[in-house]
């Protein structure tokens, strides 16, 4: 009952910060130029066009339109959804709430894992709404249900969970909203294409190994979040998944990071 | 029997993030709250009093020492159910309104849907807050913020409640209200752990009070014992003629005021009691014999002044 209070909570919380709002309007918007788009004349004889080369045709329509749909969800989890997520922490710990919600009989490992619960499910909630409409269009209008693409969802919100577990840490440590989004934002955008392009632009360049050894130590070690698009990608276009070893590692990398947040959250005086 | 005890507690801050120099905010404090009473908190600003509160409800921790809440070491966290708290300053979630801000606290505490919803109706009542219920507490001014503060802080029934300046930012009216629902809430056996600046209140309603400076407790007891002049009665009388004047000034050194009222001062309860027995035989009558006071700011300023 206290989880599921501190839970709903972290909602109220969300929907407060108006930006869920503009996240389920900018949804809405891209589901309704979906519901506009299945209905133009273009789109009707690109369909019947590919409908003629036969079944494959269709199904590559499909796949090239829940391709963009990734890239957008990806963005759009990013943009909206860290911004508001990040101010999560530091609000919790201002001076007159923190004292009293540590007063209450919850342990902090519960508060922790409640806040990230609550964010995760918000984003599980939101993405279902955005890609499970956009798939139902989708297929009743080309009569192929892919049901790869809906497995979207879970993969994306593994992505946010894994940069929300770091949010976490940096709120707690920094108690500063901006420092969250920045690092995160840095990590997302900037630290992890680079480091999943390594091997072809970093080290076509840098060919001293104890260089090459650190770039990929840092690899290694951080979250991969572009490598868990990508493996999306191959998931629903049909591609052989090489390795998982990124989305192992990124999780492992999520849990190292909330235990952190956990044993500090614990010792912490406020 | 003791629901608070502290042993030798103490507590060091590190007086920057990255600084090496430690700040004392307690020192060996070792004290006892009795069930059932107003315990009152006093010291000035830096004391360490909020910190000692913190240490108790186990959201700061302490740098050495032994504390037993309800004859519990405070790390078994069972102890909170039985525990409510009005943080000095708090701040609920401005999204919530005054109902919500009960709900969720209360849920927190751990009772059930149904005893929140009865115990929300019941406590917004008896803060005067039931028509702005449904108001969003941002538009709620600091008086009506405490009122719902002491509403959330009962909600658990609580066996000990931890009130941090309660009446801070409260009208005359409201502190009079405050004060009669702690009086209340003793007569129900509650215990009380008062924190709060304004002196004169604290001596209204506390039953005991410990004075704590620079994180040192430097004295406690009984409001009555400790705000009384051991050796100084005043002396009520019918009208007193000159012979028995002049004795008391010459005999028994007492300090006549008018002919009606005279000080005198001894820590013997014989000496008073001969005094008692002189103004008996030359037939004056004693109206009233009360033992002096110094108020509870009067203490705290000379104990406080003395030692800073």
């Amino acid at each position: 009952m206290i989880f599921s209070t501190l839970i709903l909570n972290t909602f109220r919380e969300a929907a407060a910060k108006k930006i869920f709002l503009g996240f389920f309007a900018i949804s809405t918007i891209i589901i309704l130029v979906f519901l506009f788009l299945i209905n133009v004349d273009s789109v009707d004889g690109m369909v019947d066009m590919m409908e003629s080369s036969g079944e494959e045709g269709v199904k590559n329509l499909v796949i090239g339109f829940e391709v963009a749909m990734i890239n957008i969800s990806y963005l759009l989890v990013i943009t909206f959804c860290f911004i508001s997520v990040s101010s999560f922490i530091p609000s919790m710990l201002e001076k007159g709430n923190i004292d009293l919600l540590l007063s209450k009989p919850v342990s902090r490992s519960k508060i922790l894992i409640a806040k990230f619960t609550g964010g995760v499910l918000l984003i599980f909630i939101s993405l279902t709404y955005l890609i499970g409409f956009v798939w139902l269009i989708l297929s009743i209008k080309s009569g192929f249900w892919h049901i790869p693409f809906l497995y979207t969802i879970f993969w994306l919100t593994l992505s946010f969970a894994i940069i929300y577990s770091l949010i976490i840490f940096i709120g707690l440590i920094s108690q500063s909203t901006i420092l969250s989004i920045l690092i995160s934002l840095f990590l997302v955008f900037i630290v992890c294409p680079v480091l999943y392009v390594r091997e072809a632009t970093i080290f076509t360049f840098v060919s001293n190994t104890a260089v090459q050894f650190i770039i990929n130590f840092f690899y290694y070690i951080l979250p991969k979040t572009t490598d868990i698009n990508q493996i999306t990608t191959d998931i629903i276009t049909g591609k052989k998944v090489e390795s998982y070893m990124p989305v192992i590692s990124s999780v492992l990398f999520m849990l190292v990071t909330l235990s952190a947040s956990i044993f500090y959250f614990r010792k912490k005086d406020y | 029997m003791s629901v608070i005890t502290t042993k030798n507690l103490s507590k060091e801050f590190s007086s920057g993030k990255f600084s090496k120099e430690k700040i004392q905010a307690l020192n060996n404090f070792t004290f006892e709250v009795e069930g059932g009473e107003i315990f009152g908190l006093l010291g000035p600003n830096g004391a360490g009093k909020t910190t000692l509160i913190k240490i108790l409800l186990g959201i700061t921790f302490p740098t050495s020492g032994e504390i037993q809440i309800f004859g519990k070491n405070i790390s078994d966290e069972s102890y909170k159910t039985k525990v409510g708290y009005l943080p000095e300053s708090h701040k609920f979630p401005n999204y919530f309104n005054g109902e919500e801000v009960l709900h969720f606290f209360g849920m927190l505490s751990g009772i059930s849907k149904a005893e929140v919803k009865k115990k929300t109706d019941e406590y917004l009542k008896l803060v005067d807050m039931e028509k702005w219920r449904k108001t969003k507490i941002r538009k709620y001014s600091k008086g009506m913020l405490q009122r719902l503060g002491l509403a959330q802080s009962m909600l658990n029934n609580p066996d000990i409640i931890f009130l941090d300046e309660p009446t801070d930012g409260v009208d005359p009216i409201g502190r009079k209200e405050i004060r009669d629902i702690l009086i209340r809430l003793k007569e129900e056996g509650k215990t009380i752990f008062l924190n709060s600046h304004l002196l004169s209140e604290v001596e209204l309603v506390c039953d005991r009070v410990a004075i704590l400076n620079k994180g040192v407790l430097i004295k406690s007891g009984r409001v009555d014992e400790i705000t009384a002049v051991s050796d100084n009665y005043i002396f009520n009388t019918t009208e007193i003629d000159e012979s028995v004047m002049h004795s008391l000034l010459s005999v028994y050194k007492s300090i006549i005021k008018s002919k009606h009222e005279f000080y005198y001062s001894t820590d013997s309860p014989e000496d008073l009691n001969k005094l008692i027995d002189f103004l008996r035989q030359n037939k004056v009558l004693i109206l009233s014999i009360t033992r002096e006071k110094n108020s509870l700011e009067d203490l705290f300023i000379n104990l406080i002044g003395s030692r800073n």
